[in-house]
């Protein structure tokens, strides 16, 4: 079996017995480790990843259930070399990275959130990123860091 | 993880097809549910066959009823307008499922097929009166929600049926729900939850409605509960009455999540609390 | 000082930002098999037979082992632990048999059909019970093979200081209790793994989610050693941590399986756990139950306390059972107390063993000490916070313990974390609420811990031609944000750019020692060791300058002059002999400090040229420095050392509210209030308080490892619940004392574990303010709280 869809933009296709998961197929033969592996049950976010702009867990999609559909994953965000989404800019600038393992899956959350609402309030975020777990930062700067995409991505439009 | 066969029919008949000819094959939705369990080593079937390339299951209809598609995800039906602003308690309890993660992939039909106590849909969809259309190889039948559940993890229905649809009415004229849910921290499974339902009518509840989900082996209405209240005016006296019947119609356990006393203290307090706001929403327009 | 007290953007946030920062769920070895582990089904049994052959026969397994097929490796600082469990198992987590195979599904699938036949002893789980007579043995020998009678560990941590008893007799006011504490799990985002790799000499190279990379070169050294490799080195490489909070402390044995496995295929092994495992695997926080009394006199001063300690360390010994080494900081020196007992009991059970966690002990006794504290005031009518104020610790006091407190802001906690709480209008208000607030203060230690003979930090300062500084050091970043402490001090130290500070991977092969990343010392030592080498390299290159400066400013000259002929000579003769002395070194340009004339301004990079390739043998710039803190190992057996440089103080205050129906605990707000010395990045410094809060809260209200007869029941995050982004949607207000220690890094102390200490006992105070009732076993869940405010409410009618 065969599963082709756009990753990051481009076309992929992977050959597949049946049900390998997206994540495994991603950090697999596809080469994408940036998505990681916190729990492997949905509960933790760390494998969040967007298909077709919604936010999935990469964990328990089947991969060919992505067949004709658009994944984007963290690699896929900067627009050019040696820069930064406005996303992944402001978890830089506003600290709301520590260890940095979930960050891959807490900004992906985030842009999916801020795709849907340019200008959410705090308690929609804390909403939005529920399943998303943390250990490191309190998620204090976290929040401000969605915040902070927020008006990054509001100049940038 | 082994991988297992996968299957993606884009027909509902290709699927019960399949599902005949694979001896040991599994449906399967968003697999929020099935890829947890086959992770944590549950038996594995022979094969998996998905739901989610088939549009007859994945299209819903909302208007004055709705007809929601068993494999249209959470988040499909929480964009749907009229759902929300029709159905509230419904939206209100399938935003309170996990994560946006988890409500991309899961379906309202999966979080029924598990036949879990803990369904966060089911007391909203009881309250509703929903019912559940199901498609075998001898056509489409059609049973209450209340019928649905036969046990924890087990549903009525056949082993070669498949859930369509979930059938809701219209509401009942005037009716105001709300739903309650009991978790340890913001993403949980429901410790106990209830939907309530109520009409008011000149200060008197004339029609009240009760579901309840993780306090009995499957989730379920509380009619003795609306008995205490139906047909009376929702006094102090009647509210503690009704508490203490909904308190001894459930029937929890205790595991590590919780007590079963705890989550009967729990239900009645919900009870009350419902009972309480609703009738409140009552008193302006009165 | 320019970069001191800012937050320039942390060197690693951009990779981690991108998804390319390499953790070792990542890492890759070419030709790696993966390894899974057979772990005991049983707490307590006799191995009778390990059938392995079913195993060995699926295709794609490289290598079965067990203790019977390999050498064996004793593990753990009581050597009480083998790699591979032989003759009997005492846990449930016992590794009994492990694969090497080509993927991970075929490595669990052959570990699953490895056949064990078991033969169930009677077992233990309660550590009271595992002291009574006749109770089954954990450890039927000692290491060496000696008979063994008790369950009790042979570790010992006492205090004893002035008269207790007469103490106790001649106090105005006493009040006593008993409290405890769960089995909780670190959760790292990242869960734990490794990879073993010997090269053809048969050394070894181990990447591993460590914070102690060189006791764990140590380590794995014994290991080669008991396997029979003389004179042969492992190496260890440390790839970005998905956290650590304490389980990087020891090694661990699915490592020593991973290089036996390495050994046995001549190929690399990895073993990583996912989520399960780390639950079910991974040694998580001891659980204790402390007993505590206090007393104090008529008018507030503490008179005496009396602290007893029963632990429960499970199976093995690690360093949980060194976690009252620890817990005698707040039980000898938190406020000041004349008399003092303290002693513990360290027990052997068939539970999961403990290691270590955040604070290490500190916030199992803080519970106790503070809850006890606030009972003590309502007992003597006083105040809780007057009474701590009055007993607070002062600077420059020696405490019983023998701990030398230099600076200390405690005072200023204190009166912070109640102006910031309304503390006099809320506390106690019977305002027909269910709302409350509550403090609770710490010590820890601010200027590392010292449990080893060393308890040092090296550092290699190298400057390329180009001016960009190296450093390695061996200190590990976790996410703690160690490596901007270091970029921020060294650029200010030495006067470069801090985007010109490159921070090398940690490995014991490039970076100088260092006893290890706990207790909270990563900055304060290796920031210390940085200033020392700072000073030489600096030195280095001003002598350089000594011979170069003229050359290079008219070669400068030179150039202007092609530019502007007009261009006015410089004011200042820098032909003349200038001294070392003369030189400043900022922002990665030597100047004079006495002229800001720009054209005398050298480019580092072309001095540092010059003097490579000069005439007649050149030079590079590389310096090493070692930093060891002036501080004591303490006597355990007598409680008594100045263990740490110096010591961090502070305070947390809460607000709750409770619904007495559900018995559900709402913060409304916090405020955290720390004296850390002094600020090196308050971004960085922010994000480890509130995040070492969050834990606090976790621990205090939700957070517990569950077992029955020795099994976990919720390894995982469906019933092991950790805060989320909404339970910490409340106002947390955070203030940092700056007492500007003498020995930190510029004034700095160790700041990484306080900020979990004193929360729990903080909540439960502010609970028991709200509505009356005092919980004294954590996690204070709503259903306890709920029972207990029904049995209040039964007793008042």
């Amino acid at each position: 079996m065969e599963v082709r869809f756009t990753l990051n933009g481009r076309e992929v296709s992977c050959s597949l017995v049946g049900s390998e998961l997206l994540l495994d197929v991603l950090r697999g033969p596809l080469g994408h480790r940036g998505t990681k592996e916190g729990c492997g049950k949905g509960e933790c976010g760390a494998c969040t990843v967007q298909v077709d702009g919604h936010p999935f867990n990469a964990c328990l999609l089947p991969a060919a259930e992505v067949e004709g559909r658009a994944v984007t994953t963290i690699e896929g965000l900067a627009p050019a070399p040696g820069e930064l989404s406005p996303e992944q800019q402001a978890f830089v600038e506003a600290g709301g990275i520590q260890c940095g393992f979930c960050t891959p899956g807490m900004i992906m959350a985030s842009k999916a959130l801020l795709d849907a609402d340019p200008d959410p309030a705090d308690a929609d975020i804390r909403h939005a990123l529920v399943g998303n777990l943390c250990r490191c930062t309190g998620y204090a700067q976290i929040i401000e860091s969605v915040r902070r995409a927020a008006a990054l991505r509001g100049e940038g439009s | 993880m082994h991988p297992l066969p996968y299957h993606r029919p884009t027909s509902l008949e290709a699927a019960l097809e399949l599902k005949a000819s694979l001896p040991g094959a599994r449906f399967i939705a968003g697999g929020t549910d099935v890829m947890v369990r086959l992770k944590g080593g549950a038996p594995r079937p022979s094969a998996l066959i998905s739901l989610r390339g088939i549009a007859e299951l994945t299209r819903s209809e909302v208007a004055q009823s709705a007809r929601l598609g068993a494999a249209a995800s959470v988040a499909d039906l929480l964009a749907i307008d009229a759902l929300r602003e029709g159905w509230p308690v419904l939206a209100d309890a399938m935003n309170q499922m996990a994560s946006p993660q988890i409500r991309s992939s899961a379906t309202l039909g999966g979080n029924l097929c598990n036949a879990a106590p803990c369904a966060d849909s089911a007391p909203a969809l009881l309250v509703h009166g929903a019912r559940v259309v199901l498609r075998g190889p001898q056509g489409e039948r059609v049973l209450a929600l209340e019928e649905f559940f036969a046990e924890p993890g087990v549903t009525r229905m056949g082993a070669d049926e498949l859930l369509m649809s979930i059938d809701v009415d219209p509401p009942e004229p005037g009716l105001q729900t709300t739903f309650l849910k009991k978790k340890r921290v913001a993403m949980d499974i429901a410790i106990a939850s209830v939907a309530a339902g109520l009409v008011m009518n000149d200060g008197i509840c004339t029609h009240v409605r009760f579901a309840a989900g993780s306090v009995a082996p499957v989730p379920m209405r509380l009619p003795a509960t609306e008995a205490a209240l139906c047909g009376h005016p929702p006094t102090d006296a009647r509210i503690a009455e009704a508490r203490r019947i909904a308190e001894e119609e459930v029937s929890p356990i205790t595991d590590i999540r919780g007590g079963a006393d705890y989550r009967r203290r729990i239900i009645g307090v919900y009870v009350e609390r419902a009972t309480r706001a609703l009738a409140a929403r009552f008193e302006g327009s009165e | 000082m320019t970069y001191m007290g800012t937050s320039p953007t942390r060197p690693d946030a951009a990779a981690k930002a991108t998804g390319r920062a390499e953790y070792i769920s990542d890492a890759v070895r070419p030709g790696m098999l993966h390894g899974a582990i057979r772990f005991s089904e049983h707490a307590h049994a006799r191995i009778l037979r390990i059938d392995t052959s079913k195993a060995e026969r699926i295709p794609g397994v490289r290598a079965v082992i067990t203790a019977e097929n390999t050498p064996e490796v004793r593990l753990g600082f009581l050597r009480d632990n083998l790699a591979l469990k032989k003759g009997k198992v005492r846990q449930f987590r016992d590794e009994i048999a492990a694969v090497a195979a080509i993927d991970p599904d075929i490595a669990a699938e052959a570990a699953a059909a490895i056949e064990v036949e078991y033969e169930p002893l009677p077992a233990v789980f309660d550590p009271i019970e595992a002291l009574a007579e006749g109770a089954p043995l954990v450890h039927d020998v000692d290491p060496r093979g000696r008979p063994v009678t008790s369950n009790l560990m042979p570790v010992h941590f006492r205090h004893f200081s002035g008269d207790v008893e007469k103490a106790r007799a001649a106090s105005a006011y006493v009040a006593e209790g008993e409290w405890s504490t769960p089995l909780i799990q670190q959760t790292c985002m990242g869960t734990a793994g490794c990879i073993a790799e010997f090269d053809p000499q048969m050394n070894l190279t181990v990447w591993a989610k460590t914070q102690i990379p060189f006791l764990a070169q140590r380590d794995f050294n014994g290991a080669l050693a008991q396997m029979g490799l003389r004179n042969k080195n492992a190496r260890v490489i440390v790839p970005a941590l998905g956290g650590g909070f304490g389980t990087g402390l020891d090694t661990h044995c699915y490592e020593y399986i991973s290089i036996l496995l390495a050994w046995k295929t001549g190929k690399p092994v990895k073993v990583q756990y996912n989520r399960d495992q780390e639950f079910a695997y991974l040694s998580p926080r001891q659980s204790a139950t402390v007993r505590m009394a206090q007393g104090c006199d008529r008018d507030g001063r503490l008179t005496f306390r009396h602290v007893h300690v029963v632990q429960d360390n499970g199976a093995y010994g690690s360093w949980g059972a060194t976690y009252p080494s620890v817990m005698l900081l707040p039980a000898t020196s938190l406020y000041r107390v004349p008399n003092i007992y303290f002693d513990c009991e360290l027990v052997y059970t068939n539970n999961t063993y403990a290691q270590a966690m955040r604070g290490y002990g500190n916030p199992e006794l803080t519970f106790a000490l503070e809850s006890n504290l606030d009972q003590l005031a309502e007992e003597a009518g006083i105040d809780a916070a007057q009474l701590r104020l009055i007993n607070c610790n002062e600077p420059n006091e020696v405490t019983p313990m023998g701990l030398k407190v230099a600076t200390c802001g405690l005072r200023e906690c204190l009166e912070q974390t109640a102006e910031r709480l309304d503390w006099d209008n809320k506390r106690g208000a019977p305002d027909g609420t269910a709302r409350g607030v509550g403090m609770a203060s710490l010590i820890h230690v601010g200027g590392s811990g010292r449990i080893y003979r060393s308890d040092a930090s090296g550092v290699i300062l190298r400057f390329d031609d180009w001016g960009n500084l190296y450093l390695s050091s061996g200190g590990v970043e976790m996410g703690q944000g160690l490596h901007s402490s270091l970029q921020i001090v060294a650029a200010d130290a030495i006067g470069v750019a801090p985007d010109r500070v490159f921070i090398n991977q940690t490995d014991t092969s490039t970076c100088p020692w260092d006893v290890g990343t706990h207790a909270s010392r990563g900055a304060f030592t290796a920031c210390n060791a940085l200033l020392m080498g700072a000073t030489k390299l600096r030195d280095k290159v001003f002598r350089a300058a000594v011979e170069l400066y003229p050359q290079l400013v008219e070669e400068a000259l030179r150039k202007q002059r092609k530019r502007d002929p007009d261009a006015p000579a410089p004011s200042f003769d820098w032909r003349s002999r200038i001294d070392a002395d003369a030189f400043d070194l900022r922002e990665g340009q030597v100047f004079l400090s006495n002229t800001d004339d720009p054209v005398l301004r050298v480019d580092l990079g072309k001095l540092i040229r010059a003097a490579h390739f000069r005439d007649g043998g050149g030079q590079m710039f590389t310096v090493e420095a070692f930093y060891d803190p002036p501080s004591e190992l303490p006597d355990w057996e007598q409680g008594q050392g100045n263990m740490s440089a110096c010591y961090t103080f502070g305070t947390q205050g809460v607000e709750v509210e409770v619904d007495t129906d559900t018995g559900d605990v709402r913060i409304l707000k916090m405020a955290a209030v720390l004296d850390v010395g002094k600020v090196i990045n308050p971004q960085i410094l922010r994000g480890q308080t509130i995040g070492a809060l969050a834990q606090g809260v976790g621990y205090a209200l939700y957070e517990e490892v569950k077992t029955e007869r020795g099994r976990i029941l919720n390894p995982n995050f469906t019933d092991y619940k950790i805060p989320t982004a909404v339970e910490m949607d409340f106002p947390i207000e955070l203030e940092f004392v700056e007492t500007d220690e003498p020995t930190g890094p510029y004034g700095a102390k160790g700041i990484g574990e306080p900020g979990l200490v004193p929360t729990a006992p903080a909540i439960a105070n502010a609970i028991a303010d709200a509505v009356g009732v005092r919980i004294h076993d954590l996690p204070i869940t709503p259903e306890k709280l709920l029972a207990a405010l029904r049995a209040k409410n039964e007793e008042a009618t």
